[in-house]
C-alpha cells in the first residue's frame, strides 16, 4: 500500500501529543527516520492541528495526563469526530488502570512509560498504521481486473496519500475518455472494446511511467490520472489514437483528455477530477482538439449553468420567462400577408438580466429540462392564439418547438390535446416544429410519433432543414406539412453560389413533397425577391420583424384588417 | 560537563537511557542537561509548601515520567516514592522527600 509513497520518498505523519518537552524529543528522535513528526503540548493544541485540513496524520501518540485538555478528553473528541475517528491513537501512560480505560474509550494500543526500546515502539506504530490503512480499503480490490489500473477506492486513497506526504509538489489531474466507446462495443463486440481499454491502459502506463503516475478507470470508458505536473501536453496522446487504429482497424478512435493543471490541494479529490472531466467533456465531438485544459472561466460557466438550472422553476412561476412572437408572411401574393407566427422564448433574469436562448436552450436540451420549457411555451402560445382570436376575430397559428425529449414522452399527444382543449383553439392552430436532426437520429421512432400527431390534426414542421444530414430516401417518406430551411443558408444565399443552389434544392424538395417551404432569417429585400422567384411561400426574419412581445405583435394583426 | 562515564558512576542506567535515545550520546546528554533546568522541581516544592497535594501529585508524576525515560535511577527513586504517597494523598513529611530529590539533583549539577 505504501509503495507509491515510498517511491516518491514520502513519509506518513505522526502527531505526538505530550506536555513534557523531553519526552516529546525522545519519541521524535525515535520516529523521525521513518515518519514525519508533528508535536502538540496539550489536547487543545492537538485538536486544532488535527482540524487543519492540509495535513493528514497517520497516527496520534497521546499522553494521558496533560494540562488544558487531558489526553482522555481529547481521545473522546477524536473518536466522536467523523473526520478524525479514522486516525489510530496510541496512548502513553505509566498508569496500569488508565491503559484499560483508554482502550475501552477507543485507543488502539498503549505505550508504557518509561518507554520501551525504540524497536518496540516503532513496531507498534507501524502495526497500527498498517492495520488502519488496510481497513480503509480492504473491502475493495486494488486493481481493475481488465486494465490492471487501480480501482476507484484505491486510486482515491493513493491520491490522498500523495497529498499527505508531499504537500508542495505540483500535480495535474487528467480525465481521458474514448469517444463513442459504446459504438465500438456495439459494432465490433465487447471483446474488442475490452482490448481497446487494455491498450489504452498500457499506453498510459508507458506515457507516464509506472512510478510517477496513478490511474484508475472509474467507469466504462473514462480514465483518471494523477500525475506530476507538466507544462505541455502537446501530442502526448496522438500516438495513442494511431496505435489503436492500427491495432483494431477501427478508423478514428478518438481519445480526448481534460487536464486540470497544478491542482489546488485545498479542494477535494473529487472536485479536482470534476474540473478535469469538465474540460474533457467540453471537447466532446470537437475533432480539432485532443486535450483541453480546465480554466477558472470554464468553472464559472459551469456554475452559471447550474444557476440557470436552479432558477428555472422560479423563472416560470414569476413569469421571467416570456414568449415572444415573430411573424411569418406569405410572399406569393401581391402584398405580403401575415400567415402565422413562431413562438420564441425569452428569459429576463431578475439578477442576471437577459439570458440568451443560445445559452440556456442547449443546456436544457442536454439535461431534459427543455421539456418543462416547451410545455410552458405551448400553454402560453395556445392561450395567446385564443386571446387574439377573441380580440380581433382572426386566428394566427403559432409554431412551437417540440424537443427530442418531448417526442419520446408517451404523454406528448394527450398533453398537447389537453392544452388545445383548455384554450379552446383548433388542433391545427398550434403547429409543431421538430428539428431535422431529430429525424436523422431515429427516423422510425419519429415517424411513428409524427404519424400519430398528424392523425389527430396537428401540423408538423421540419425545422432547421439542411443541417441534419437526412438521407434523401428518408425525406421522401417522413410525414411533414412544412419544410423550414435553416437560416444559415438564407444568410449566405446572395453571397455564395453553393448556398443559393442549396436553397433552390430545398424549394424543389418542398415542391416534390407538396408542402410549403418557409425561409427563416430573411433580412433584406434582395433575399426576399430571390426567394419569391424560387417559389418560396413563407418568410420569417428581421426584414419583417424581430420576435416581439404579444402586445407589440398586435400591430401586425391590425395591419391585415 | 556531564559525561556518560559520570552518569554511570552516579548510578544512572545509562544503557537503558541511551537505547531510548537511539544510542545517540550527545542527544542523551543534552536531555539530561535539560531536565536539570526543568521548572518541575521548583513547582513541586511550591506545591508541597502550599499544601496542595493535587498539584504536587501532578508535578511529581510528570517528573517521574521524564526521569524514568532518561533512566536517572537515583533521582527516580525518591520521586517515585513521593508519587505513590501523593497518589493516596497520604499524610507524610514531603519536605524530607524534596530534600532527598534536591540532593540527588545537586550531585548531577555538580558534574556540569
Amino acid at each position: 500500500m505504501s509503495d507509491f509513497a515510498y517511491s516518491k520518498g514520502l513519509k506518513r505523519r505522526i502527531l505526538i501529543v505530550e506536555d513534557e518537552e523531553i519526552n516529546r524529543e525522545i519519541l521524535g528522535n525515535m520516529l523521525q527516520d521513518d515518519y514525519a513528526v508533528s508535536y502538540a503540548e496539550n489536547g487543545a493544541q492537538a485538536l486544532e492541528m488535527l482540524h487543519e485540513k492540509k495535513v493528514r496524520y497517520s497516527l496520534i501518540l497521546l499522553d494521558l495526563l496533560m494540562p488544558v485538555m487531558s489526553g482522555e478528553e481529547l481521545l473522546g473528541k477524536i473518536k466522536a469526530d467523523e473526520m478524525l475517528s479514522g486516525i489510530p491513537v496510541i496512548v502513553m501512560t505509566s498508569e496500569k488502570p488508565a491503559e484499560v480505560s483508554s482502550i475501552k474509550h477507543g485507543a488502539d494500543d498503549f505505550i508504557t512509560k518509561p518507554y520501551d526500546s525504540p524497536e518496540v515502539i516503532k513496531a507498534r506504530c507501524e502495526r497500527i498504521i498498517q492495520l488502519y490503512e488496510d481497513k480503509s480499503i480492504i473491502r475493495s480490490a486494488e486493481k481493475d481486473e481488465l486494465t490492471g489500473l487501480f480501482t476507484r477506492e484505491f486510486f482515491h486513497e493513493y491520491v490522498r496519500q500523495a497529498d499527505d506526504y508531499d504537500e508542495i509538489s505540483s500535480d495535474d489531474a487528467i480525465v481521458l475518455n474514448v469517444e463513442h466507446f459504446h459504438m465500438i462495443n456495439e459494432m465490433f463486440g465487447r471483446d474488442m472494446g475490452d482490448e481497446i481499454l487494455k491498450k489504452i491502459a498500457n499506453a498510459l502506463m508507458q506515457i507516464f511511467g509506472s512510478g510517477m503516475y496513478i490511474g484508475c478507470r472509474p467507469d466504462a470508458d473514462y480514465f483518471y490520472l494523477y500525475v506530476d505536473h507538466r507544462d505541455s501536453y502537446d501530442g502526448l496522446f496522438t500516438g495513442l489514437s494511431d496505435e489503436l487504429e492500427k491495432y483494431s482497424h477501427i478508423p478514428k478512435i478518438r481519445i480526448r483528455a481534460g487536464v486540470y493543471q497544478n491542482v489546488d490541494k485545498q479542494i477535494s479529490i473529487d472536485e479536482r477530477f470534476d474540473h478535469a472531466k469538465l474540460a474533457c467533456d467540453r471537447i466532446r465531438g470537437d475533432y480539432t482538439r485532443e486535450v483541453n485544459f480546465y480554466s477558472r472561466e470554464m468553472n464559472d460557466a459551469d456554475l452559471f449553468h447550474e444557476r440557470l438550472i436552479h432558477d428555472i422553476d422560479d423563472a416560470i412561476a414569476n413569469r421571467n420567462l416570456t414568449v415572444f412572437y415573430q411573424p411569418k408572411y406569405g410572399i406569393q401574393s401581391e402584398k405580403p400577408e401575415l400567415r402565422s407566427a413562431e413562438a420564441l422564448i425569452r428569459w429576463k433574469h431578475p439578477e442576471l438580466g437577459m439570458i440568451s436562448p443560445g445559452e440556456f436552450i442547449p443546456l436544457f436540451e442536454s439535461n431534459g429540462l427543455i421539456q418543462k420549457l416547451d410545455h410552458y411555451v405551448w400553454r402560453e402560445a395556445a392561450s395567446q392564439i385564443r386571446k387574439w382570436r377573441d380580440k380581433f376575430g382572426v386566428t394566427v397559428p403559432v409554431s412551437v418547438n417540440v424537443s427530442r425529449v418531448d417526442i419520446y414522452d408517451p404523454e406528448l399527444e394527450n398533453g398537447l390535446i389537453e392544452i388545445i382543449e383548455e384554450s379552446g383553439i383548433n388542433v391545427s392552430d398550434l403547429m409543431l416544429e421538430i428539428t431535422e436532426s431529430a429525424y436523422a437520429d431515429d427516423a422510425k421512432g419519429l415517424t411513428d410519433v409524427a404519424d400519430k400527431l398528424r392523425a389527430r390534426g396537428f401540423k408538423i414542421e421540419m425545422d432547421d432543414f439542411g443541417t441534419g444530414y437526412s438521407s434523401l430516401n428518408m425525406i421522401t417518406t417522413i410525414p411533414i406539412d412544412v419544410l423550414k430551411i435553416d437560416m444559415s443558408f438564407i444568410r449566405n444565399m446572395n453571397r455564395d453560389e453553393k448556398n443559393r443552389k442549396l436553397v433552390e434544392l430545398v424549394m424543389e424538395i418542398a415542391d416534390f413533397l407538396k408542402v410549403p417551404a418557409v425561409a427563416e432569417g430573411v433580412e433584406d429585400e434582395s433575399q426576399l425577391e430571390a426567394l419569391k422567384k424560387m417559389g418560396c411561400q413563407l418568410i420569417q426574419g428581421y426584414y419583417f420583424s424581430k420576435p416581439v412581445p404579444p402586445e407589440d405583435f398586435e400591430k401586425f394583426i391590425k395591419q391585415e384588417a | 560537563m556531564i559525561t556518560v562515564e559520570g552518569l554511570k558512576e552516579y548510578g544512572a542506567n545509562v544503557e537503558e537511557g541511551l537505547a531510548r535515545c537511539m544510542n545517540n550520546e550527545a542527544f542523551y546528554l543534552k536531555l539530561v542537561d535539560k531536565v536539570l533546568k526543568d521548572k518541575g522541581f521548583e513547582e513541586l516544592r511550591a506545591a508541597v509548601e502550599a499544601n496542595d497535594p493535587d498539584a504536587a501529585f501532578e508535578e511529581a508524576h510528570k517528573l517521574k515520567g521524564v526521569l524514568a525515560n532518561l533512566a536517572l535511577t537515583p533521582l527516580c527513586e525518591p520521586v517515585n516514592e513521593m508519587v505513590e504517597l501523593l497518589r493516596n494523598r497520604s499524610e507524610a513529611d514531603y519536605t524530607q522527600y524534596l530534600e532527598k530529590i534536591e540532593e540527588k539533583k545537586r550531585l548531577l549539577e555538580n558534574m556540569l
